[in-house]
C-alpha cells in the first residue's frame, strides 16, 4: 500500500494550453467548427433546393464550387482538430499582473544627502585648517573612513527611499538602475525569470492535484481505504486534503452475496483533478521522455518600453487566459496604473499667501509621508480664506472702576494671508512607490535635483524640497518653498478603464452575430428540409432570408478582415526575446539544462515570461515531421 | 546541444490563428457565393409565378 501526504500549494504553476479550449480565439475555433459543419450538411440540401428552383444548369456550373466548398470545410474542421490536439503546459512568470512573483523595488532608506542643481551629491569635506566646507566632487572612500570628509545631510535630518548609503557611500543611490540604482517601478529581471522558468520543474507542490467531489460528510471518513484507477489501494485518506492522483471508493451497486461483480461500474469517483502540474505524461511528474519548449522573454531596460511591448504580446497571445481581454480593469491599465495612476483630489489648508500660492504646475510634496504630485488643477471657487478662530482675553472696565475679563472669538486670518484650495494633483510615484496624501501633513513646494532611472522615457526627475539646502543658512538667505497643511483627500471617482487597442475586434464581440448566424442557418436548413409548399409567400420568406445570411457573411467577413490585420503583422522583435528547445529525449531536466545553458539574452530590468513545454506523443503531426506539438508551435510562431 | 540554442530576438507571428482565420472567411465566401446563386433561382421562380397568376388573371378576365 502506498502512503502519500497532503500536496504544498505552489504559486506559478503549469497549465495546459489548448487554443481550442481558452479563450476567446477558443469561441473562434469553436464557431468556425460549426460554420465548416453546417455548410457540409447543408450542401446536399443546397443542390436538392437547386433542383426544386428548376436551376439543373446552373447546378452544373456551381458543382466543382460546391466539392471546393466541401474541401475547404474538410480542411478548416482538420485545421480545429490539430489545434486541438496540440497541446502544451505553459508557464506564466507575471511580476506585474496578478503576480505570481515578487519583483523587487530596488532602493535602500537612507538619510536625505543635498545636492547641487546638477544633481550631485553634496559632501563637507575638511580642510588642513580643520573647516569644513561644501563640495560636490566625490571624496575618497579613505577620506570618509578617516572622517575627514561626510555626506551633506538634508536638514532636519529626513530618512528618504534612495538616501545616503554608508555601505556603499560612493556610489550614488540615483545611478542608472541598470547599473544597480534605485528604480522607481519594481524590477524582475531577464535572470530572475530564467530562474523561474527553471524552478518551476523542481515545484515539489505542482503537480496534478485533485480535489474533493461534494460534500466532507458524504465522502469515506479519513483513514478509510481508497483506490486509484487501477484499483490499487491506499491507505492515508483524508476528505479536507487535495491529493495527486484520482480516487475511488468501493462501489456497493451491484452486489451479490456481499461480493462486487463490476469493480470498474460499481466505484464512485472521490475527486476530480484541480490542476494539472508540471510538464509529465499521464501524471509522471518525474517525466524523461522527448520534449521540448519555447521560452519567450519580454524584457527592457525601460519600464514604459516593457508595458507597451507586452500590451501587443499580451494581445497576440490573448488565447491564454491570462492574457484574455476581460471586464473590468485589463492588463494593460494594471501596467498604466503604474506609470500613470490615477489624479486625486487633495485639500489643502492654510496655504501661506507670504510664500506665495500654488499655482498649476507646481511639484508638491508631503513632508512626513513622501507623497509627491504635481498640481494638474486649482478647482474653481474652491479658493476661499481659511477660518482661523482664536480666542482671547478681553479685559473691560465698567463705571465702578471693576475690571472684567472675558474670553472672546476673534478672527486670526483678518487680512486673509492663509487661504484653503482644492487641487486636482497628479500622482508621481516616489521610489517607495505611490504615497497617499495624510490629513495634517504639512505640503511643500519641491524642485528637481538630479534624476533616477535608467534612460530615454525611464529617466525620472528626482525632486527634493525646495530650499532644502538653505536651511542652516542665515534667514537672509533662506529659500522658502510654498506651504499649506492637507486637510483631507477626497475620493475621486475612477475615470472608465482604457479599452484595449484590440477592444473593437474582439472574438466574443463576433460571437454574439455568429450565434445569430448559426440559428438563421439552421432555421435555413429546416425549412428546405420542409419544403412543400411553393407559395410565393414562402418563396418570398425564402429569399428574405436568403439576403440576412448573405447580409449577415458579409458582415462576418468584414469582421475576420479587421481581426487578421492584427495578425498579419508580426510583432517587433525588439524586446522580445525566444528560446526554441527542439524536441530532445532528456525530459524536464533536459529542458531546465537547455534553459540554464542558453546565452545570448541581456539581463535587463524589466521582464516577464511565458514558457511553453510539449512532451512527445504517439501521432505524427507538424506535417508528419513531429511527434511533438512544441515543434508545430514553433513553426506558427515563425521560430523555424 | 546546449550551445545550438541561444535566445533570440524574435519576430513573433500566429499562423495558426491566421491560416484558420483565412480559411473561415474563404468557407464564408464560398458559401455566400451559393446561396446567391440560390436566391437568384428563387428570384426567377417567384418572377415565374407571378407572371404566371397575371396571365391566369387575364384569361380570367377574357
Amino acid at each position: 500500500m502506498a502512503e502519500f501526504s497532503a500536496l504544498l500549494t505552489a504559486k506559478a504553476e503549469w497549465k495546459p494550453h489548448q487554443i481550442a479550449k481558452a479563450g476567446d480565439l477558443a469561441t473562434l475555433a469553436a464557431a468556425a467548427t460549426t460554420l465548416a459543419e453546417t455548410v457540409k450538411s447543408t450542401l446536399s440540401l443546397a443542390s436538392a433546393g437547386m433542383e426544386v428552383v428548376k436551376l439543373l444548369a446552373t447546378l452544373q456550373n456551381i458543382n466543382p464550387l460546391l466539392m471546393a466548398l466541401d474541401k475547404l470545410a474538410d480542411e478548416v474542421l482538420k485545421q480545429i482538430q490539430d489545434i486541438k490536439e496540440a497541446g502544451y503546459w505553459y508557464l506564466y512568470v507575471d511580476p506585474y499582473y496578478e503576480g505570481n512573483v515578487t519583483p523587487k523595488q530596488k532602493y535602500n532608506y537612507g538619510f536625505e544627502q543635498l545636492r547641487n542643481k546638477a544633481g550631485k551629491r553634496i559632501w563637507e569635506v575638511k580642510d588642513k585648517g580643520g573647516n569644513w566646507s561644501d563640495q560636490s566632487g566625490l571624496p575618497t572612500l579613505a577620506q570618509l573612513n578617516e572622517g575627514v570628509a561626510k555626506p551633506r545631510y538634508a536638514s532636519p535630518r529626513k530618512l528618504i527611499p534612495g538616501g545616503y548609503d554608508s555601505t556603499q557611500p560612493l556610489l550614488d543611490p540615483l545611478r542608472n538602475a541598470n547599473e544597480g540604482g534605485a528604480s522607481k517601478f519594481p524590477q524582475f529581471t531577464v535572470k530572475e525569470v530564467i530562474t523561474e522558468f527553471i524552478k518551476a520543474f523542481d515545484d515539489e507542490g505542482d503537480v496534478p492535484r485533485y480535489k474533493l467531489l461534494g460534500e466532507v460528510s458524504s465522502a469515506p471518513k479519513a483513514g478509510a481505504i481508497v483506490y486509484d484507477v487501477d484499483g490499487n489501494s491506499y491507505t492515508g485518506w483524508n476528505p479536507k486534503k487535495d491529493f495527486g492522483l484520482e480516487l475511488f471508493n468501493i462501489g456497493k451497486q451491484q452486489e451479490e452475496a456481499g461480493k462486487v461483480k463490476n469493480f470498474v461500474a460499481a466505484r464512485k469517483a472521490l475527486n476530480s483533478k484541480q490542476s494539472v502540474g508540471k510538464p509529465s505524461i499521464l501524471g509522471n511528474t518525474a517525466f524523461d521522455g522527448g520534449s521540448g519548449a519555447i521560452a519567450i522573454i519580454i524584457a527592457s531596460g525601460d519600464f514604459q518600453e516593457f508595458v507597451s511591448v507586452f500590451n501587443k504580446f499580451s494581445q497576440m497571445f490573448s488565447d491564454i487566459p491570462e492574457f484574455a481581454p476581460n471586464t473590468g480593469q485589463n492588463l494593460l491599465d494594471s501596467l498604466e496604473a503604474i506609470i500613470t495612476p490615477n489624479q486625486v483630489t487633495v485639500k489643502l489648508t492654510q496655504v501661506d499667501t507670504k510664500f506665495s500660492s500654488f499655482v498649476v504646475g507646481d511639484i508638491i510634496g508631503g513632508k512626513i509621508y513622501n507623497s509627491i504630485g504635481e498640481i494638474a488643477e486649482i478647482v474653481e471657487d474652491s479658493v476661499v480664506p481659511t477660518v482661523m478662530i482664536g480666542r482671547k482675553a478681553v479685559s473691560a472696565t465698567d463705571d465702578v472702576g471693576m475690571i472684567t475679563t472675558v474670553m472672546k472669538d476673534f478672527d486670526m486670518n483678518e487680512n486673509e494671508r492663509w487661504i484653503d484650495m482644492e487641487v486636482i494633483v497628479n500622482p508621481i510615484r516616489n521610489l517607495d512607490g505611490l504615497n497617499p496624501w495624510i490629513a495634517g501633513d504639512m505640503v511643500l513646494e519641491m524642485e528637481q535635483r538630479g534624476t533616477s532611472g535608467t534612460e530615454g522615457d525611464d529617466v525620472f526627475p528626482n525632486y527634493v524640497f525646495k530650499g532644502g539646502d538653505t536651511t542652516e543658512l542665515p534667514k537672509e538667505l533662506r529659500i522658502y518653498p510654498k506651504v499649506a497643511i492637507v486637510a483631507m483627500e477626497k475620493l475621486m471617482i475612477l475615470p472608465d478603464s482604457t479599452p484595449p487597442d484590440f477592444g473593437g475586434i474582439q472574438i466574443k464581440d463576433i460571437v454574439p452575430g455568429w450565434g445569430e448566424f448559426f440559428q438563421l442557418l439552421e432555421n435555413f436548413v429546416l425549412q428546405l428540409k420542409g419544403m412543400i409548399s411553393d407559395s410565393a409567400a414562402f418563396i418570398q420568406d425564402m429569399i428574405d432570408m436568403i439576403k440576412q445570411v448573405e447580409e449577415f457573411l458579409q458582415y462576418l467577413i468584414d469582421l475576420i478582415d479587421e481581426f487578421l490585420k492584427f495578425f498579419q503583422i508580426t510583432l517587433p522583435s525588439q524586446g522580445v526575446y525566444a528560446l526554441y528547445i527542439p524536441n530532445q529525449s532528456g525530459g524536464n531536466e533536459g529542458i531546465k539544462q537547455e534553459l540554464k545553458n542558453a546565452q545570448g539574452i541581456p539581463d535587463l530590468g524589466y521582464a516577464a515570461g511565458l514558457l511553453f513545454v510539449g512532451t512527445e506523443g504517439d501521432k505524427l503531426i507538424a506535417g508528419g515531421g513531429s511527434k511533438n506539438p512544441i515543434d508545430l508551435l514553433a513553426l506558427v510562431l515563425g521560430l523555424l | 546541444m546546449a550551445e545550438e540554442n541561444k535566445w533570440k530576438e524574435a519576430e513573433l507571428r500566429r499562423d495558426d490563428i491566421k491560416k484558420l482565420l483565412e480559411n473561415t472567411k474563404q468557407l464564408a465566401e464560398m458559401y455566400s457565393e451559393i446561396i446567391g446563386i440560390k436566391k437568384a433561382g428563387w428570384e426567377n421562380v417567384l418572377r415565374g409565378k407571378v407572371k404566371k397568376a397575371e396571365k391566369e388573371k387575364e384569361k380570367q378576365n377574357g
